[in-house]
């Protein structure tokens, strides 16, 4: 079982730091899927500890910050690079003013030791469902930038994910940042439940991203996590909170579709009907709580 | 491979197997045996150390990761001559028994009251939440954290 492979060496790989994209598509070419890419590793050395990947050899990123790093605003866009670290995003005030969904997801990922290493890149490649990052980023309607030797391309944060640790990237592809609109009026909130505060993967969570005109919602996102085979948009939710009225009322029917809107199994982490529940209240959670920041009654 | 980087501010130069994580790395080789090997999967923080001035578990971290950069461990924030105040304060509030989780324990609090010096209860608690005691309940050495961050801002 997994402990007894932990006490087994990891299996032997070659290691190569690239210094330039011409290299690293030369590796990712060369091997194929017998390359891994390493951002922060907090993923992939445990699925090296538990042979869920066995690679040829591992690519590190790190001397290529200067183009997958960084975090700024030009042009209405958050620019969020793949090597940004959650505690970079917990901490940077251009993500504060225009992504506070992800800044307080980023806060609450893993553990100190983990958000100091790990990566918004890495979280989105590793594609889990309960990826943390995932729905404030859908929420936002962010975008992932994504480029191999011979092309670039931007796609909609949630089609990353293709299926349960499965990502949509094809062979010789890396994401290289990830794009949100950058509008200080859109007003976005982020809430998990699971078993414990901290050190712990989500059972649900929750982003809202909405702006408030006078007395209707505008423009309104909500997005789920660990409720489907991927983060997904609670799309019949955010289609009757577009437009529709800012008040309480509203909240609790908005809530009660994105329940429906999702599509959980039952696991260890909670069953498919608490998941459900839990998706209503916490939904409801976060639309008051934007009634309540629009300064609404 | 060639893996050079600065340990405890002294450079090393080693040619290693690059599948190995910088907990075994450090800890069998290297001979930083403050470094502790708990869950292996980074949920103890018994390995925490820091890179480049940032808490982080070892066994998460492949060796080769830190070709170029610093890494300091336990042995490298204070010896028993001359302790650190996170240390110090540990002795002086009994925060320590079985001990294994220790060292990793104070890389994390030494890093919290330089960076969060003004860290309430409920943000140190967050802060160390990745720092498993079986032992104590915590208590003793949140304590211990809040008597080092008062010593600092007496003596600046």
């Amino acid at each position: 079982m997994k402990s007894f492979q932990y006490l087994a060496p990891i299996p032997r790989f070659d290691y190569a730091a690239p210094r330039t994209f011409s290299d690293l598509f030369d590796i990712l070419e060369v091997h194929g899927r017998g390359a891994a890419i390493i951002a922060g590793g907090t993923d992939l050395t445990i699925a090296l500890k538990e042979r869920t990947t066995s690679p040829k050899v591992v690519v590190d990123l790190r001397h290529l910050r200067g183009e997958l790093g960084g975090i700024s605003v030009a042009r209405g866009t958050l620019r969020i690079g793949a090597l940004a670290t959650f505690s970079e995003l917990e901490t940077n005030p251009l993500v504060g003013r225009y992504a506070n969904a992800l800044r307080e997801a980023s806060a609450n990922i893993g553990t100190l030791q983990i958000r100091t290493i790990a990566t918004l890149g890495g979280n989105l490649a590793t594609a889990s469902p309960a990826a943390d990052s995932a729905p404030p980023l859908i929420a936002l309607g962010a975008n992932v930038a994504v480029r191999s030797r011979s092309s670039e391309r931007t796609v909609p944060v949630q089609d990353i994910f293709a299926g349960p640790k499965r990502n949509a990237l094809q062979g010789g592809e890396v994401i290289t940042a990830v794009e949100i609109p950058a509008d200080a009026e859109v007003r976005s909130v982020w809430t998990r439940a699971a078993v414990r505060n901290e050190n712990v993967l989500s059972a649900v969570s929750v982003a809202v991203a909405a702006k408030v005109h006078g007395r209707k919602f505008g423009p309104s996102r909500i997005a789920l996590g660990a409720v489907a085979p991927t983060p997904i948009l609670a799309e019949t939710a955010s289609e009757a909170m577009t437009g529709s009225r800012a008040a309480a009322e509203q909240a609790e029917k908005v809530a009660a579709l994105a329940a429906e809107d999702a599509r959980p199994i039952s696991d260890i982490r909670a069953s498919a009907r608490y998941r459900k529940h839990l998706v209503h209240v916490l939904t409801r959670r976060l639309i008051m709580q934007v009634l309540s920041e629009a300064g609404m009654p | 491979m060639k893996l050079s980087f600065r340990l405890n501010g002294a450079k090393r130069n080693d040619d290693i197997e690059p599948n190995q994580t910088l907990c075994d790395y450090l800890h069998d080789i290297a001979g930083t045996t403050g470094v502790k090997k708990g869950c292996d999967t980074g949920e103890c923080g018994a390995c925490t150390v820091l890179l480049d001035g940032m808490p982080v578990t070892s066994c998460l971290v492949l060796a080769p990761q830190v070709d170029g950069r610093e890494v300091v461990t336990v042995e490298g924030l204070g010896k028993k001559s001359d302790p650190n105040p996170v240390q110090r304060a540990f002795v002086e509030h009994d925060a320590v028994q079985c001990g294994y989780c220790i060292p990793g324990m104070i890389v994390t609090l030494s890093w919290i009251r330089e960076h969060a010096p003004e860290a309430s209860d409920v943000e140190i608690k967050r802060l160390m939440s990745g720092n498993l005691c079986r032992c104590t309940g915590y208590q003793q050495q949140i304590d211990a954290l809040k008597t080092a961050m008062g010593a600092s801002s007496r003596s600046p």
